[in-house]
């Protein structure tokens, strides 16, 4: 056994395995940035969203949906919120450390099964009311033949497609999470030995 | 010590360490590279708050380990087992060429590649020669499930090599 230990210590390694202060510095420069133009990247699809919304209310186009669009708004900015909270309570580099390998693993198993199991409560259900309204409305005008030459079946696809979509999305959520909940009860068991 | 002292003190110090670890972690050449790249930053950011909480090699390892599990988290395409599960799995055909150095190295990276953590972590530590202790205080294990898996690690390697020496 201590044969296989020698052959492992001495394994024949690849060049360029040291890296010098300056690449650290310079990766410390992207890492940097790169969370910068991410953050821009989210406020700007947020802020694109939210002043499309406005303009289309304040140009009097789709008038009758003012009030959903400014709660789609409202929903925008809650998930931009969420996003950022949950962005921010991601492990620190002395969190890294800190904590043995075990309880890192098992808290970083924990924040995914926590994230993805509660998914729909903070990134699908405040689009929910909103978009039920925008329905309500639809279906409205067509009934009263506000919308020229309206039909259902438009009606009917949008909805049939965005119960699919959110169902989809749910589900999967749900089954990642299970999964990783079986992994932390392993680790449970572990940690209890 | 300031954060670059103590950066280039582990990187003298465990840099080979580190290489192996990236290396029994990834197969892909391009992948270990950005797995060895990644722990080197991260070993560097955290040096800004090292203040000596835990001795310089179990914070390298805990560092080290937690990122390549992160990485793994990512990047996960294998299905992992357990040590229990892995015992199950069957010699080599041929077992005196097994034990040729390169081929025992491809085999011992394949082994830890499906263990899932922290039996793999214990098998690394166990081959890069930590002790017990601190293998329990790197991984967060007791120092009884550390024997027991050690136990296991050398059973596995035993089999898998058919070598002599057991110790």
């Amino acid at each position: 056994m201590n044969d296989l230990k020698t052959v492992w210590k001495t394994q024949p390694l690849e060049e360029n395995t040291m890296i010098s202060l300056s690449d650290i510095r310079a990766r410390a420069g992207r890492f940097q940035a790169r969370i910068r133009w991410r953050n821009i990247a989210l406020y700007a699809y947020s802020l694109a969203n939210i002043a499309i919304s406005f303009w289309l209310i304040a140009s009097g186009r789709l008038s009758a949906f003012k009030y959903p669009m400014l709660l789609m708004v409202a929903a925008h900015l809650l998930v931009l919120w969420q996003i950022n909270r949950r962005i921010a309570t991601r492990p620190l580099p002395g969190d890294v450390a800190a904590q043995p390998a075990l309880d890192f693993y098992r808290q970083e198993l924990g924040r995914q099964a926590d994230n993805l199991s509660r998914a729909w409560l903070w990134y699908i259900a405040p689009f929910i009311p909103p978009y039920v309204w925008e329905l309500a409305i639809w279906l409205d005008r067509i009934q009263t033949h506000a919308i020229p030459n309206a039909d259902y079946r438009l009606f009917l696809f949008s909805i049939i497609g965005a119960v699919s979509f959110w169902t989809a999305v749910w589900l999967a959520f749900s089954r990642a999470s299970v999964r990783l909940q079986l992994q932390i009860e392993r680790l449970n068991v572990l940690k209890a030995e | 010590m300031t954060q670059d002292d103590l950066y280039l003190r582990a990187v003298a110090e465990f840099g080979p360490a580190l290489a192996r670890l990236a290396r029994a972690y990834e197969a892909d050449a391009d992948q270990r590279c950005d797995l060895l790249q990644d722990i080197h930053f991260a070993l560097w950011r955290s040096f800004a708050t090292f203040a000596g909480q835990c001795s310089l090699r179990t914070w390298i390892y805990r560092v080290s380990h937690n990122i390549a599990i992160s990485g793994r988290l990512r990047r996960r395409k294998l299905r992992l087992v357990s040590l229990e599960e892995l015992a199950g799995t069957p010699a080599p055909d041929d077992p005196e060429n097994a034990v040729g150095n390169a081929r025992a190295l491809a085999r011992l990276e394949i082994l830890i590649r499906r263990l899932t953590p922290p039996d793999d972590q214990v098998m690394l530590l166990y081959l890069e020669d930590v002790d017990a202790a601190s293998i329990a205080e790197i991984t967060g294990l007791s120092s009884g499930a550390v024997a027991t898996r050690i136990h296991r690690i050398k059973a596995l390697l035993s089999r898998q090599f058919r070598q002599g020496d057991s110790r």
